[in-house]
């Protein structure tokens, strides 16, 4: 599988220059935990309120740290015109997309990875026996921002002031995931039953095949242009 | 390798950068493509490269036409860009051991590492290319396509960051690629050192290719053809 190995390849590349530039997941990780310290010292929850305010205030918390991930994504490509190298390169330009989806993923696991514990100890959240089921929900939520945000990263590359426009066009196309992310969130986290969160497990299961599949296909088209 | 191009035009908006030009490059050939700047050399090099798409008019390698989606025919294409198109952060090493795998050449590493002594680069395997000079930069790109083995290779204005080594290192390599049935297309405006290399000249001038002939001694159409674009200073002589 020609491909496989190409996104491998890629995905090294970028894990490779991750380790020695640091730049993306140091800012991540530090607006991460800078967001839940200030939530915690502005908003007080109640443990009998936690599922109602936990899932909206944790999403936001990855939202505005994968969007900050998403405006260094192509931070590599931009020096020395290296995206015009891979361009050169005789391979899809799907397997480019899914291997900076990828990074993208594993970057914004491993801030979920600090975060999510970080989250429960700071609100004094009792229920960790759910939190298995949380990180599910947020898996799939995580799939989906990254597959929009990839594509939107890459399409917005040549644009002037890209950090202001990234959010500006991401953030509405993103509502449907993230709705969908908190309400199975909150369902989980108030214990509710599993027909209640299905619709919303359906709708992320959704959303993330049907853009990874877009991007995948029309990436050629948004990174040439 | 046989490369058509057919009416090959290019828009930016409301500028042309290239119009209507129809040519063909035979195996083997060496070409200078000269002119004055803005003049659309950079803009036919990156549309033979596929980096860019023609507006109208289409560009053939063997008999194959060179559209979006033709990843395959891309192996055969390589461009030498003054962007170097290296990354900084990985090592000379790492950087050839990237291409050549993207490229699907399986060159094992001692073949990368032949590659590096024959840029003069041997020294400098483990170094990040951003601790690298801008000419051992360029010695590493020229590195990358000894490992990718291209049949078409463009190049635009490689002499610019060479030292004297340097430039005859890029001009053996040419010599060979050329030797081997490959073509080179090289813009430039280091005239006297392109043409003393080059078995054919192309003049474009805004955007409309007003000379094509090969070698010839002596060149007097060319002489009075390019005479007016020649950089101050620079002299030439067929």
């Amino acid at each position: 599988m020609e491909i496989v190995r190409q996104i491998a390849w890629l995905l090294w590349k970028d894990l490779l220059l991750e380790t020695r530039r640091r730049e993306s997941l140091l800012a991540m990780f530090f607006f991460g935990t800078l967001l839940l310290f200030v939530f915690h010292f502005a908003i007080e929850i109640p443990p009998d309120r936690a599922a109602e305010m936990a899932p909206g205030l944790l999403s936001l918390a990855f939202v505005f740290t994968g969007t900050l991930g998403l405006t260094q994504l192509f931070q590599a490509e931009r020096e020395n015109h290296c995206l015009e190298a891979l361009l050169l390169c005789p391979m899809d330009r799907g397997a480019l997309y899914l291997a900076k989806l990828l990074f993208n993923f594993l970057l914004m696991l491993l801030i979920e990875s600090v975060v999510f514990p970080l989250f429960w100890i700071l609100f004094n959240l009792s229920s960790w026996g759910r939190l298995p089921h949380l990180l599910g929900v947020t898996l799939l939520g995580t799939i989906g921002f990254c597959a929009l945000g990839t594509l939107f990263s890459a399409a917005t590359l040549r644009a002037r002031a890209r950090e202001l426009l990234l959010p500006l066009v991401l953030l509405p196309l993103m509502i449907p995931v993230l709705l969908a992310t908190i309400r199975g969130m909150e369902i989980v986290l108030r214990g509710g039953e599993s027909y209640e969160l299905l619709p919303w497990l359906r709708l992320l299961i959704g959303f993330d095949v049907i853009f990874t599949t877009v991007g995948f296909l029309i990436f050629e088209w948004v990174v040439e242009a | 390798m046989r490369v058509v191009v057919c009416e090959l035009s290019k828009a930016y908006g409301f500028l042309w950068a290239l119009r209507d030009l129809s040519l063909e490059f035979r195996p083997g050939e060496c070409v200078a493509l000269l002119g004055p700047n803005g003049a659309g050399k950079t803009t036919f090099l990156k549309l033979l490269a596929a980096l860019l798409y023609p507006t109208t008019g289409e560009i053939e390698l063997d008999g194959e036409k060179l559209r979006q989606g033709s990843s395959h025919l891309r192996s055969s294409i390589g461009f030498l860009s003054p962007n170097q198109h290296l990354y900084e952060n990985l090592t000379a090493e790492e950087n050839l051991r990237f291409f050549n795998s993207l490229y699907g050449k399986g060159k094992n590493s001692a073949e990368m590492k032949r590659a590096l002594d024959a840029v003069g680069l041997g020294r400098w395997t483990d170094d990040a290319v951003g601790a690298l000079s801008s000419g051992m930069k360029c010695r590493l790109a020229i590195a990358k396509w000894l490992v990718v083995e291209p049949k078409l290779l463009l190049l635009d204005e490689p002499y610019g960051v060479l030292d004297g080594s340097g430039v005859d290192l890029l001009e053996t390599y040419l010599k060979k690629l050329c030797h081997s049935g490959g073509i080179a297309v090289m813009a430039t405006h280091h005239v006297s050192r392109a043409l003393a290399l080059c078995s054919r000249a192309l003049i474009l001038h805004q955007g409309r290719l007003i000379f094509d002939e090969p070698r010839q001694e002596p060149w007097e159409n060319l002489q009075r053809a390019f005479g007016e674009f020649l950089p101050r200073g620079e002299r030439w002589r067929s």
